[in-house]
């Protein structure tokens, strides 16, 4: 009994994810509803909220590209914090502050490393902006992009909007490169289906636009979030998406509100920062499960199955993988794997060129190398989360021991 | 454009979380011992998880490296009574020997017959000659007969001409004894009696002209081909027919007897060899017996003789369990036991001393895998 129902699950969450990229192709030429009513002369003010953590000069860069912003000057404004930075992140961003006159910018540092949640959180109570955009110090954002998430709040039960996350380095190497295609293909048609009942389950928080009164009802509950006691920092935007979803707001990734991020481009970070993701997975899976009836009156019944099945299907693909390595150990060897990988990867490859030369990927025989990739994402992510989930690590940020503290600090600027 | 004033934020006042400073309800004191014990045990158990996921990983990754290199492991084979390719085996077996037994007895006809009819052909071959010389005699005969016969025919013929000469002025001579008689001048008997002479004349002439005619017909005999000499001929032919049609008979025979000897001795060729089968000797023997699949990269370690191993983890303390007692020729394929591929190589029979080692899933050949 108990293997039909884990292949049962493991194949519905196969349909599903499969069901979402086929309907995302459909949809994405067909259905005009899953694109958001955009309303561009709507110019709410805004605030940027950038936390920044040991970015060194690229925080430069990011304050730079925001600067850059085809929105009304006068309208939006960059809060930039850092979270005790062990490099000269903080000075890049006081040099930012000096050289971009022509917007406000406001930095601070935190008195101890408090992690990112609680340093939106801590920056947000400077805030009086109608929008608050949440950032990834890392980003580079096209001057289009608050105009794009703003213009999306004229749907008034739109809640959150997020952009989609391109990749600044496609052609590093063979990691960089499956990640590229991998970005594209989960903004431009996994998201779609979801963009359709403006219910996205997770919105990046490389960019992520909230209404500051919705953030302002969750705040508490995201500085009281907590597992068994231990504060959690990671997996915020997941978590914040999924708190917009249960209030009622609507959810939309609007695929022309660009950012480019730097993803990994060694396995070990790569492996810490999908850990670290593959563990709020689980956390917000959980979470799903305990407030389900909550989730089954107020959700979207897509939404529910991509919150339940999804990562179920993380869950049951471990043991659905550990029996095929036990019944057939050279199964994962075999041609059927790489081939099909292959495929997926010239197709993506081709697409992605067409639509978005910035990320063409050089060599798509890498995506090959995913076969290999989804082995131990399968095999060794999903019980590292399982037995990881009361770390409050990072992973992919070297943390000073001397400035981390299990505790909440107020955010500040005690240099100036 | 007016620049917009460029600032630092203000310091904050600290905010404490409320579970950590001051004094902590009771309720609170709850929760965090609850969330203390929840949060050992569970980190008890996440240690003891992620260490036998350690150990699964590096025990598989050792055990594929191991099997990938090791060259003297076999996969023991458990053949029951009731196996499908013994019983298959069997059946194949008792097929042959029904084949070859059936054989036999049509090979022993084949042997009767062409004995048969090489005994008739024999006494054809002896009639043969004799019939050949019966008629080169006649025919020597007749060359000579024959002319003495047609030159005394021809004499019989003048002789008749001349005697019917006689016999026509036998006729005046009648007339002149009856002439005679009616005048009285010999008596009725003297008559009758020279009537009676002129008639055996006659009657003899008739003789000779019928002696003639046959006299004819021998020379007709002696020196031309008749019907007689024809079936005489025709009887030869005959003979020389059913001698070929014996040859031909014979050499069929022969090449059956031939072709059936043949195939009596290749299927007791495949008997022999099947006998070397471990199906066989499982099918047809009482006893246990037990074998083992070796693929051809260990070939070198299959040697009779050699010891068996068998190890705990299928790799580590080993002790001796048997020898191997036979190689068997014919080509097996098998699934790999570990990388569960399809691989060929060949069987062996193990004398076990140990029954169960028949059941693991490896056993070693010559030496043990690892030093222990």
């Amino acid at each position: 009994m108990a293997p039909i129902l884990l292949w049962l699950i493991l194949v519905l969450s196969l349909l599903i994810t499969l069901v979402k990229y086929v309907m995302g192709i459909i949809m994405r030429f067909s259905f005009r509803s899953t694109r958001a009513r955009k309303d561009y002369s709507y110019e709410p003010t805004v605030s940027v909220l950038m936390p920044c953590y040991n970015e060194g000069k690229t925080v430069y860069e990011t304050i730079e590209s925001i600067a850059k912003s085809n929105y009304p000057n006068h309208k939006f404004e960059i809060i930039a914090q850092d979270d005790c930075s062990a490099d000269d992140s903080y000075q890049w961003m006081q040099r930012a502050q000096h050289d971009f006159t022509n917007i406000r910018i406001r930095t601070g540092r935190n008195e101890v490393n408090s992690g990112k949640a609680r340093s939106v959180c801590n920056a947000m109570q400077h805030s009086t902006a109608e929008v608050i955009v949440s950032i990834d110090s890392d980003c580079i954002f096209h001057p289009d992009a608050i105009r794009e998430l703003t213009a999306c709040f004229a749907e008034p039960k739109m809640g959150s909007v997020g952009g989609r996350v391109g990749v600044r380095n496609p052609n590093d190497n063979v990691i960089t490169a499956i990640q590229t295609l991998i970005y594209y293909a989960a903004f431009q048609l996994y998201k779609i289906p979801e963009n359709w009942t403006r219910s996205v389950c997770c919105i990046s928080g490389c960019l992520f636009a909230i209404r500051r009164e919705l953030l302002l009802e969750i705040e508490p509950v995201i500085r009281a979030r907590n597992w068994f006691g231990i504060p959690l920092s990671q997996g915020e935007d997941r978590f914040l998406t999924h708190q917009t979803l249960l209030r009622g707001y609507g959810t939309y990734i609007n695929n022309d509100a660009l950012c480019w991020t730097t993803v990994p481009n060694t396995l070990s970070v790569l492996f810490k920062q999908q850990l670290r993701w593959r563990r709020s997975i689980v956390r917000d899976f959980f979470f799903t499960l305990k407030t389900l009836p909550q989730h089954v009156w107020k959700l979207h019944p897509n939404t529910i199955l991509a919150l339940v099945l999804v990562p179920l299907g993380a869950l049951v693909g471990l043991l659905v993988v550990l029996t095929a390595l036990t019944q057939d150990p050279l199964s994962w060897a075999g041609p059927l794997p790489v081939v099909t990988a292959l495929g997926i990867g010239a197709i993506l490859t081709w697409i992605v060129k067409r639509y978005s030369a910035r990320e063409a990927v050089a060599h798509p025989l890498a995506f090959a190398a995913y076969v290999g990739w989804s082995m131990v994402s399968s095999l060794f992510l999903t019980p590292l989360a399982l037995c990881t989930l009361d770390s409050a690590d990072w992973g992919t940020r070297a943390v000073d021991p001397q400035t981390t503290q299990p505790r909440e600090v107020p955010i500040g600027n005690p240099t100036r | 454009m007016a620049t917009p004033p460029v600032d630092t934020l203000a310091p904050e006042p600290k905010i404490s979380a409320p579970a950590r400073g001051g004094k902590l309800s009771a309720a609170n004191k709850l929760q965090a011992v609850h969330y203390r014990l929840v949060l050992t045990l569970y980190r008890i158990f996440a240690i003891a998880v992620l260490y036998l996921v350690l150990i699964g990983i590096f025990a598989y990754a050792w055990i594929m490296g191991f099997y990938a290199l090791n060259t003297s492991w076999a996969a023991p084979v458990i053949l029951s009574a009731s196996d499908e390719k013994s019983l298959d085996f069997r059946e194949k077996l008792v097929t042959s020997q029904q084949t070859i037994e059936d054989l036999k007895v049509d090979t022993h006809k084949l042997e009767t017959g062409l004995a048969e009819m090489r005994e008739h052909r024999a006494a054809l071959l002896t009639l043969a000659p004799q019939l050949r010389d019966a008629i080169a005699r006649e025919k020597a005969h007749n060359t000579t007969a024959g002319p003495a016969l047609a030159q005394l025919d021809r004499q019989k013929l003048a002789d008749n001409a001349k005697t019917q000469k006689v016999l026509a002025q036998l006729k005046e001579v009648e007339a002149g004894i009856n002439k005679d008689l009616a005048a009285g001048l010999i008596t009725k008997g003297d008559a009758a009696q020279q009537l009676s002479a002129l008639n055996q004349a006659q009657d003899a002439y008739t003789d000779s002209k019928i002696a003639e005619v046959l006299l004819t017909d021998s020379v007709l005999d002696k020196t031309t081909t008749g019907t007689n000499t024809l079936n005489v001929l025709e009887k030869q032919a005959e003979l020389q027919s059913e001698v070929a049609q014996l040859d031909i008979a014979i050499s069929v025979a022969e090449k059956q007897f031939y072709e059936e000897s043949r195939q009596i001795d290749r299927l007791r060729e495949a008997i022999t060899t099947a006998k070397k089968s471990p199906y066989y000797l499982n099918a047809s023997g009482g006893q246990t017996l037990y074998f083992a699949f070796v693929p051809y990269d260990n070939q070198a370690h299959a040697v009779v003789g050699s010891s068996i191993y068998d190890c705990y983890l299928n790799m580590i303390l080993c002790r001796h369990v048997g020898t191997v007692k036979a190689i068997f020729a014919g080509e097996e394929q098998a699934i790999h036991p570990i990388f569960k591929t399809q691989v060929r190589g060949f069987m062996i029979q193990m004398t076990l001393d140990h029954a169960e080692s028949a059941k693991s899933k490896t056993v070693f050949l010559g030496h043990k895998p690892v030093l222990f």
